[in-house]
């Protein structure tokens, strides 16, 4: 479905909020930077990161939703799981993106290290302990049968 | 240790272990990991993909990776004519061109050339770090010894199996250009790449690595423990009898008690 042009557009969309969410950031931060659509740009050196598909993380939030919507638990406590481990993980990839905005003016070498390999696979490792955190907290309080025991 | 406790310590482990391992694989592994895999691919591919007429990889001067899929393909003599211009195209990123042979009239082309830059064939050693990570932040590396010798074997044929899909693919994608294909066709080419470079690679290490490590996985899987649960016992902790209705023995509630509180 990621792939198809109505859902492409949302994703845009998606994509340019962070990267006003991530421009703010810095900005409170004291750093500077100018947002021009889904582009990041530093106005001193001119460097600039897109968030482009793929970039905003909602791969791997489908990923959790998929696996909470999979878990037996009630549906409140489901609604929950996909509310609060967006937002974390959405909250992790605000990171990833704004160290990566700063890691790319440093050095490309480790820019394409980070971007390519290291943040995808911490994503993918947050995604799968949120996951887990809230399954247990789902089977703690509200009742999942579990009679593998 | 309350199970929450557990997944954030092994969450911590994990990072710093993945930022680690990436870091040496990057800067020590890949190369030696790139040799095995372009040796790997070659004698797998030259089994199930290539002909005996050419190597199935080679690495071309500027370090990327050649490779010659047989491939039939019946070029149209509209599509013939606009050759030239299919060929300054770049199918795919990475792929630089296909490379058809000069002659004219018509053509049955039945094997294709492309390469592939190399920055691109990283991504198909990237898995086994991502594993080593995984299995050594779970607690007792005495036993995960086994887990680990025995998922890496498992990853690196997935690496290899992920590889000649993606030339395959690549190749295909290639012909494209010079045969049209359905609009099906295309775009089954490419959710396969989408899966195949973005997908697997980046997931496959974590269910393997559940998978073989049999600790890692009841750590995992052992939902809503280490903590009292407000308002009774959960089901299924309750013993048979009990969930008849019977009041359980002193036996069957010390049973039930014991082993299921240790962590």
């Amino acid at each position: 479905m990621l792939l198809t042009p109505p859902v492409q557009a949302v994703d845009r969309q998606f994509s340019r909020v962070l990267v006003k969410v991530s421009h703010g950031l810095i900005g409170i931060c004291g750093g500077h930077a100018r947002v021009e659509g889904a582009v990041l740009r530093d106005p001193a050196t001119g460097f600039a990161v897109e968030m482009r598909d793929g970039c905003n993380a909602v791969n791997v939030t489908i990923l959790l939703w998929s696996a909470v919507l999979a878990f037996p638990a009630p549906w409140r406590l489901k609604a929950l799981g996909l509310l609060a481990g967006s937002l974390l993980i959405q909250a992790v990839n605000i990171v990833r993106f704004i160290s990566l905005f700063y890691i790319g003016q440093y050095s490309m070498t480790w820019f394409d290290f980070a971007h390519g390999y290291l943040w995808e696979s911490l994503l993918v490792l947050d995604t799968m302990v949120v996951f887990c955190l809230w399954a247990n907290r789902a089977s703690r309080y509200g009742a999942v049968p579990n009679d593998s025991r | 240790m309350t199970a929450d406790k557990r997944l954030a310590r092994f969450l911590v482990r994990g990072s710093a272990l993945l930022i680690l391992l990436l870091v040496f694989w990057w800067f020590l592994l890949l190369n030696p990991l790139l040799f095995l895999l372009r040796d790997s691919a070659e004698i797998f591919g030259s089994l199930i993909l290539g002909d005996d007429s050419r190597q199935f990889v080679t690495e071309t001067p500027s370090g990327d990776w050649s490779f010659r899929v047989p491939l039939e393909v019946a070029m149209p003599p509209i599509e013939r004519a606009a050759m030239p211009l299919a060929l300054e195209q770049v199918p795919l990123p990475g792929v630089v061109a296909p490379r058809l042979p000069q002659q004219s009239g018509p053509l049955q082309i039945h094997s294709i050339d492309f390469d592939i830059a190399r920055s691109d064939v990283n991504a198909f050693t990237f898995s086994l770090p991502v594993f080593w990570a995984i299995v050594l932040a779970a607690p007792g590396i005495r036993r995960s010894l086994r887990p680990l010798i025995f998922g890496t074997i498992l990853v690196a044929i997935l690496e290899i199996v992920l590889l000649l899909i993606f030339v395959e693919i690549s190749a295909r994608n290639a012909a494209a250009q010079l045969a049209p294909q359905s609009g099906w066709t295309k775009w089954f080419l490419h959710f396969g790449e989408y899966l195949v470079v973005n997908v697997i690679p980046y997931a496959a290490p974590f269910p393997i690595a559940l998978s073989v490590h049999r600790e890692l996985r009841s750590q995992f899987f052992r939902w809503g423990e280490g903590t009292p649960i407000p308002g009774g016992r959960r089901p299924g902790l309750q013993s048979g009898a009990a969930r008849n209705g019977r009041p359980r023995s002193k036996k069957q509630r010390r049973r039930d008690m014991g082993p299921a509180r240790q962590s």
